[in-house]
């Protein structure tokens, strides 16, 4: 176990590979919107091309994500913001129209994902905006 | 009145698709669950180890997966072997769980046990186990886990093109998950007892995005019979004219960008006018492009003016309404999208419509193909029964009738079942079924036409004419 490794990178760690996981769905969704645009003839091209580029977004986000990057964090934002409204009106329409929430792995995939991602990345530019605890500083051997 | 279970899809109960609900076999590992918190709570009070948050995380799932597993055996069905199996997974997985807690590796042993519990499960869906969201959850889970394995160290050799390649596997891993479950789903739809592909694929297990009403299981009364043949010769006559959509559109059928075989050309004032089957106001016209660009209608749609609200079975059995679960709508521009993937989402862009309006669907297309009883569906003596809609076509059918669709297809005859031998149960099939086949490459066209209602389990009569 590496412990000499700074706070806000351990939480990075784990954001990319959360982001992985989230793009290799959004990569699955993209895939299959274009096998139902298919099957249903006419069906709108436009979410093909939105879960495309969203996907590929993330990936590339996830492979760019260093703590002193806030424009990575901010496309990572931007797109996590696009699936937590997308949820919030899912939410509404399955609880006014069905009388219940979303299936469980849609609450996973489109809340607890991009919460995670969202807080982690937070917290971790936070962390870079503090000041380096001088803790830390002993643990890396950058004090010495 | 048939009622769906509107409600209860999202928890198993209801006619909808088990892809989106909570197999009643699996709630004891959702219990199991709840064992983690009792486990971390003990190992906080003998003093937590030191662990980054990654470790911990990966830990966590382990164990989750673990304690999932544990609790599948109380509610597997499938016999010794199955839960042998689940024990095994489940211990081998709590085994790698307790390595990372002590501080080490989960190693080859975790990538291993979590490939294998991967695979396992894509191997249980293609054979047409029916994938749930608990197990999709666990899937998820694991492949979370596997990724924080596999994640090359930063001291690693030549760590970008092992990042790159664990990247891919961990794709490959979230594609295969999601293909299998539709597989699964499909196929646990296409085998029971009376399913068929489609657009509408009815039986014992509701395919992925639709949802299959309870219907008494009895035969159709005199009364009911009456009914229905009444709707069918009305929606039938009213019809006619809509072989021209230009006819259509001036009654307010939204016809403009007609494309494919399977295009629903709705009429938004019918739609509100609040008449409830009305078959002089059908709500929505289905229509095929023929392949020299020709449209041709299919049949028609009636569309409950609210969701939730029971569709007339004015023929009783004969006349069985269905609805669509987790469709995906694009708002960029509107239209449809999709089915709710497996993995919880909708294409981005677009919404999850949880639950249409009921709607019932005339067809009059050539060589329909009908919902077929088997013998082993015959024993609905519970009183109620997953049955099938007013009619269905296979998708096989619905390609050989584009390939052979003409123009100006002219309905004629009319049949009703004779002799309903429909004890096995009031579900029923009922097609009308208008065909013209060119026949000759010249102008002269034959046309071949047929109106066919099915019992089930009855006998049909068509009655056909040449032209």
């Amino acid at each position: 176990m590496d412990l000499t490794r700074p706070d806000n990178e351990d939480l990075l760690d784990v954001a990319r590979v959360l982001l992985l996981v989230q793009g290799a769905i959004l990569v699955a969704t993209t895939i299959e919107a274009l096998l139902w645009s298919f099957v249903f003839a006419g069906a709108a091209g436009a979410p093909v091309w939105f879960s495309g580029a969203a996907a590929l977004m993330i990936l590339v986000a996830r492979a760019r994500l260093r703590a002193d990057r806030a424009r990575t964090r901010r496309i990572v934002y931007a797109v996590e913001i696009v699936i937590l409204v997308s949820l919030a009106i899912d939410t509404v329409l399955a609880v006014a129209l069905a009388g219940a929430l979303p299936p469980v792995v849609a609450l996973l995939t489109q809340l607890v994902l991009p919460v995670s991602v969202t807080l982690l990345l937070r917290r971790s530019a936070r962390a870079t905006a503090l000041p380096v605890p001088s803790s830390t500083l002993a643990r890396s051997g950058a004090a010495s | 009145m048939n009622i769906l279970a509107h409600l209860d899809h999202v928890v198993g109960l209801g006619g909808g698709s088990p892809l989106y609900q909570v197999s009643a076999e699996h709630v004891a590992g959702v219990i199991a669950l709840t064992a983690l918190p009792i486990g971390l709570w003990l190992l906080r009070r003998k003093g937590a180890p030191i662990l980054a948050p990654i470790q911990w995380l990966l830990a966590a799932l382990l164990a989750g997966s673990a304690a999932v597993h544990i609790g599948l055996v109380i509610g597997n069905d499938h016999g010794f072997a199955i839960s042998a199996l689940f024990v095994v997974d489940g211990i081998l997985l709590a085994l790698v769980a307790s390595r990372v807690v002590r501080g080490h590796e989960a190693g080859r042993l975790g990538v291993a046990v979590l490939v294998g519990s991967i695979v396992a499960y894509w191997a249980s869906a293609v054979s047409g186990e029916v994938p749930d969201q608990i197990g999709l959850a666990t899937k998820l889970g694991e492949i979370l886990a596997l990724a924080i394995i596999v994640r090359p160290a930063p001291s690693q050799r030549r760590r970008t093109l092992r990042s790159l390649a664990g990247s891919v596997a961990i794709a490959l891993l979230v594609l295969g998950t999601a293909t299998s479950s539709w597989i699964g789903a499909f196929r646990a739809a296409a085998a029971e007892p009376g399913a068929v592909a489609g657009h509408h694929v009815h039986g014992g297990v509701a395919p992925p995005g639709t949802i299959l009403p309870a219907v008494p299981a009895r035969d159709a009364t005199p009364a009911e019979q009456k009914a229905a043949r009444e709707l069918l010769l009305a929606t039938r006559a009213v019809l006619a004219r809509y072989n021209d959509p230009a006819v259509a559109a001036a009654d307010g059928y939204q016809v403009k960008g007609m494309v494919g075989i399977d295009f629903h050309a709705s009429n938004p004032a019918y739609e509100h006018d609040d008449r409830v089957l009305d078959p002089a106001r059908p709500e929505t016209l289905v229509y095929a492009v023929a392949p020299d660009g020709r449209p041709v209608l299919m049949g028609a749609m009636f569309l409950m003016p609210k969701i939730g609200q029971p569709g007339p079975t004015i023929g009783g059995p004969l006349t069985v309404w269905h609805a669509h679960q987790h469709i995906c709508f694009s708002v960029t521009p509107p239209g449809l999208t999709g089915v709710l993937s497996p993995l919880g989402m909708c294409p981005i862009g677009s919404i999850d419509m949880p639950l249409t309006a009921e709607m019932i669907h005339i067809w009059i297309v050539p060589g329909a193909r009908i919902w077929r009883p088997s013998p082993a569906d015959a024993d609905g003596a519970a009183g109620t029964r997953r049955p099938e809609g007013l009619a269905f076509r296979s998708w096989g059918a619905r390609v050989r009738s584009r390939a052979s669709l003409i123009a100006s297809p002219r309905i004629c005859g009319s049949s009703m079942p004779t002799g309903s031998s429909a004890r096995r149960g009031a579900g029923i099939a009922m097609s009308v079924a208008v065909s013209s086949v060119i026949t000759r490459p010249s102008a002269r066209h034959s046309l071949r036409s047929s109106s066919t209602i099915r019992v089930r389990g009855g006998r049909r009569s068509v009655a056909r004419c040449s032209a």
